[in-house]
């Protein structure tokens, strides 16, 4: 093998540094455009490979742009078996996984497991998490969101 | 170094600390296949065609990556070993085009002599393939990521290698890929001048030097040297 540990850690530190900066950006600016990701990429060192690959990697970061608010329904096993959430999600704001609402308001996306399996069906908006949904309860929760 | 020994299809090796059962095993003639896994490179363990049976354990374990230890029983090649390896070259095959006929490694990559050895033919499974336009455009290497098995061979050729970091792995599940840049446009980076350190790591034909039409193939044809004893 031809790295040694010094290079490995000096690496890691780059890299590590990485997914922490694509969090903040997603935050603030809803999206990850291509020219900051082009210009974080050249200030760490790293390809616009790289910083690429872990952006579209992670469901929780889009180099697209989303809504202001984004709905994320978890698919993973435990949520899917009890799935009716897609449907009716797609009911009430009228676009479906992948897409945004016309007014800018939501933008809803699958995702893997959040962790919330034990109140599966489950889902995010935003960084809330919603558990034990029937589709009754949809529309007063999506109310909070402007 | 310690020295100890270990036992492989019943007979005893002598390993040393620190060494995989892949190493041990290659170092005593025992030919187990393998295609993510390079000296040359840091592990990968992602395709697990190299796995072996290692007695108490409850699964295969891939041998490329797993450190043998002092007493340990090994099956390379026993009943159960073969079955694995080849429903996972069937599902590598399932997925991958059928167009050895017009492919520039033809019957000359590691994926055929492999799965010839194991004695794969056409899978059984009908699953959908990843179709990518071909990325012909750079003078030094031809792209042709229908072709891919992502075994991260060139992504870590060209990053512990040549120090290059051209590649990247991309999207989750099925939609992975290993992308430059930004994924938009073909292949044509001018890093890549005079290097091509990467092509011969490709197990499959997705990487290739871009070759004159009509010119004759270098490479060493398939040999099928049966290697699945039992
Ligand atoms: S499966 Fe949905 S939260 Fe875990
Ligand atoms: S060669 Fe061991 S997992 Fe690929």
């Amino acid at each position: 093998m031809n790295s040694t540990a010094g290079d490995i850690s000096a690496e890691a530190k780059k890299r590590g540094k990485l997914l922490v900066l694509l969090e903040q950006a997603q935050d603030k600016l809803g999206c990850l455009p291509k020219e900051f990701m082009a210009r974080l990429a050249a200030s760490l060192g790293l390809s616009i490979s790289e910083v690429y690959g872990l952006a579209t990697f992670y469901s929780f970061l889009s180099p697209g742009p989303s809504g202001r608010n984004v709905i994320r329904v978890c698919k993973s096993l435990p949520c899917y078996l009890k799935d009716l959430l897609i449907e009716s999600v797609k009911r009430e704001i009228g676009v479906g996984p992948g897409e945004t609402t016309s007014d800018g308001r939501f933008s809803f996306e699958l995702t893997n497991c959040i962790g919330a399996c034990d109140q599966a069906p489950a889902m995010m908006v935003n960084h809330d998490v919603y558990g034990g949904l029937t589709p009754e309860e949809l529309p007063r929760i999506l109310e909070r969101y402007k | 170094m310690k020295e100890f020994s270990a036992t492989i299809n019943g007979s005893p090796v002598t390993a040393r600390d620190g060494m995989t059962i892949l190493e041990v095993a290659r170092e005593n003639g025992i030919d187990i296949p393998t295609l993510c896994y390079s000296p040359e490179l840091t592990l990968t363990g992602a395709c697990r065609i190299c796995v072996v049976e290692v007695e108490g354990s409850r699964t295969l374990v891939g041998s490329c990556h797993t450190p043998i230890a002092p007493g340990m029983v090994i099956q390379t090649h026993s009943p159960r070993v073969l079955d694995a390896r080849r429903v996972t070259m069937e599902l590598l095959l399932a997925s991958h085009p059928e167009v050895c006929i017009v492919c520039d490694k033809a019957n000359m990559c590691d994926l055929r002599k492999i799965a010839a050895d194991l004695d794969v033919g056409l899978p059984r499974f009908r699953l959908p393939k990843h179709y990518f336009p071909m990325e012909d455009v750079s003078p030094y290497i031809t792209r042709d990521m229908s072709k891919c098995i992502q075994c991260w061979k060139c992504v870590k050729a060209c990053s512990e290698i040549a120090k290059k970091n051209v590649y990247g792995i991309a999207y989750r599940g099925f939609k992975s890929k290993v992308v430059v840049d930004f994924d938009d446009q073909p292949m044509d980076k001018e890093v890549c001048r005079d290097c091509g350190i990467c092509i011969p790591f490709c197990p499959t034909g997705a990487l290739c030097k871009p070759s004159p039409v009509r010119q004759a193939k270098t490479a060493r044809p398939l040999v099928i040297t049966g290697t699945a004893q039992q």
